[in-house]
């Protein structure tokens, strides 16, 4: 095993056992199981010993053998009631996985059928040949989609796209990083504007539905939206700023077809469909989790999606989302999450502080690790901080929500930090340290506009 | 220890093998390169670098080498399981047409360039079949991107989905 694993699967167990051999005043036993398992999984996570996704069904097995009704250990604590292992088990089916299904669906069809490189292909047209807005255009384009679709497969498609226009520029031309580097970062940036648009979004959704806060599709879009639109302009700007285009004419030339068979007008109207229907939440009252079945029963009945399509999906990723909420479950049951809580002395901190630091250390975490495993760290905390009362007001459990789903999706520093910015390094266009400059100065703006939304905007509107 | 990719040249003359090499020195960096002067050395190296469970991804052989020649060579490897995968090439100035015929049929051929051959055809089928290669065969075609086809790595990782958002 490499040494970074095995450190990770020492550190891991070391940490498991910890928690098991003292005694903390004012936490049930199953509080100190929990707490083993956030430590394991929390390394497990960092290091990677295991596969991410492994991780979090090792967190729903190890949550069922010692934490459930059914489990291994009867729990005759009266602080805690036992959770029936299907609570945990079924977190692989909370309607925000389904919500994901759905998304997911929809993805791999658009990529099947061509569709997203035919949206980028129209989309693009407008924008001329002027550097400065086809790198506009770029970005707004693979915003868009990785809204609606998984940032790195947006990536990914938009890489295919400017590998030609790459070619025909000088090779001292700064427009290429440019170019190369604001893929990743729109595709980053265009994910927190929808629930769907990345899993982090989807594990903070999820836990707040537990604590009965929804929300919808059109309000979450409502709350996100002008941050990812506004951070996309200064994104654009600090490029051309830091990058600036030698050249003053790239023809894009883009070629394609639509496909124009059953299938494909299947799931051209699919896909729209669904998209107003998300939308619209709130005029015809269907959850967007309900909505997200009929792309999967159309899509599959109509043979447009086949079995092999099916088997394609990003299982893994819906594993990792569903490990995310079972250890919120978890830490919130069992009174860890309140326990941790409770120990810091908050009240000399100001609301502000308390929103920044969730903030800040939400996007420095998920710089080093990956965001969903971020998001579920922390949104624990998180709501225990607004539900305990520390802070205070309505909305404090969205805000807080919202602050730890937005900051993780900030976290665009280094090549290791979002698959979007690999992919992009991997091309050899961009240095880590232009990636490294331009995504720190992102993720900072993007931190003030955050702190800045949680105090004039978001109480208004909630 | 993540699997690395080999390339492999047979060749008898040492000037033309030296020349072989040179020309595909710019895939030096991500795949490593082996030299044999007849197939029964090249067989040696082909199973020490299965036994070190790396893989084989190209093949540069000629034809009329000392002992077992180049076409029976490549059709031994086409049906041995480890080796099928490779993508083989022959550089020869003297293959007949049926010895050609029989690498096509019974090896699975993927090119054949004739003696003296132009760097720039070379160059171009070595990127295109490890491309091929690493498609088939490896599941992080990224760290690739900068010496083989970028274009089709990415079309690659755009429709098959082994790289996902976490």
């Amino acid at each position: 095993m490499e040494k970074t694993k095995a450190v990770g699967l020492i550190l891991g167990i070391i940490g498991f056992i910890i928690p098991l051999m003292i005694q903390i005043p004012g936490l049930s036993l199953a509080g100190h199981l929990a707490m083993s398992i956030f430590i394991l999984a929390a390394i497990f996570w960092m290091f990677e010993t295991i596969p991410i996704y492994s991780t979090s069904i090792l967190v729903i097995f190890l949550e069922v053998i010692l934490l459930s009704a059914e489990g291994l250990i009867s729990h005759t604590d009266a602080s805690y009631s036992p959770v029936a292992y299907t609570q945990f088990v079924a977190t692989l089916a909370d309607p925000i996985i389904i919500l994901f299904l759905g998304g997911f669906v929809l993805a791999d069809a658009a990529v099947k059928y061509n569709f997203d490189r035919n949206m980028s292909r129209i989309l693009l047209k407008p924008f001329g040949t002027d550097p400065k807005y086809i790198i506009l255009g770029l970005m707004a384009v693979t915003a868009v989609l990785s809204a609606f679709m998984s940032n790195t497969a947006t990536t990914a498609m938009m890489i295919t796209v400017i590998i030609p226009i790459l070619a025909k520029t000088d090779i001292s031309d700064p427009a290429r990083i440019s170019i190369a580097l604001c893929i990743p970062f729109a595709a980053n940036i265009g994910g927190v504007a929808t629930p769907i648009g990345t899993p982090p979004n989807a594990v903070v959704i999820a836990a707040l539905n537990q604590q009965g806060v929804g929300i919808e599709f059109g309000s979450w879009m409502l709350y996100a939206m002008p941050l990812a639109i506004v951070m996309l302009i200064v994104a654009w700007y600090l490029l051309l700023k830091l990058h600036p285009p030698a050249t003053s004419t790239l023809n894009l030339d883009l070629k394609g077809e639509w496909m124009k068979n059953r299938k494909a007008y299947t799931l051209y109207i699919v896909f729209a469909l669904t998209v107003i229907l998300w939308i619209s939440e709130s005029l015809h009252g269907i959850r967007s989790s309900i909505v997200a079945l009929f792309p999967v029963a159309v899509l599959t009945l109509t043979n447009t999606f086949e079995k092999e399509d099916i088997r394609k999906l990003p299982w893994e990723v819906l594993w990792l989302i569903a490990g995310g909420i079972s250890l919120g479950i978890a830490m919130k049951e069992t009174g860890l999450a309140d326990w941790v809580i409770g120990s810091i002395a908050w009240d000399q901190m100001g609301y502000l502080l308390l929103l920044s630091l969730f903030g800040v250390v939400a996007i420095v975490l998920s710089n080093f690790l990956s965001n969903t495993v971020t998001a579920s760290l922390m949104i624990p905390l998180g709501i225990s901080l607004a539900t305990s009362g520390i802070i205070e007001g309505p909305a404090s459990i969205l805000i807080i929500g919202l602050v730890i789903a937005l900051s993780t999706s900030f976290a665009m520093v280094l090549p290791i930090s979002t698959p979007p910015n690999a992919i992009a390094v991997s091309t050899g266009v961009v240095k880590t340290k232009d990636m490294i400059v331009a995504g720190s100065l992102i993720g900072a703006v993007a931190m003030i506009l955050i702190i800045l939304m949680t105090r004039f905007y978001w109480p208004y509107i909630l | 220890m993540k699997p690395k990719i080999y390339i492999l040249v047979v060749e008898d003359e040492p000037e033309v093998l030296d020349s072989i090499v040179r020309d595909i020195a710019e895939f030096e960096e991500y795949f490593e390169i082996e030299m044999a002067d007849t197939a029964e050395e090249a067989e040696q190296i082909i199973q020490e670098i299965l036994d070190n469970e790396h893989m084989i991804g190209l093949i540069l052989c000629d034809h009329v080498l000392p002992g077992k020649n180049g076409v029976d060579l490549l059709i031994e490897m086409q049906k041995s399981e480890h080796t099928k995968p490779t993508k083989k090439v022959l550089i020869t100035g003297q293959a007949g047409l049926e010895e050609t015929v029989k690498a096509v049929n019974e090896a699975n051929l993927k090119h054949y360039i004739a003696k003296p051959w132009e760097k720039k055809e070379l160059v171009n089928i070595t990127r295109t079949l490890l491309t091929d290669f690493v498609i088939e065969s490896v599941k992080d075609p990224l760290k690739y991107m900068q010496v083989l086809d970028a274009q089709r790595l990415a079309e690659e990782i755009r429709t098959g989905r082994h790289i996902t958002d976490s």
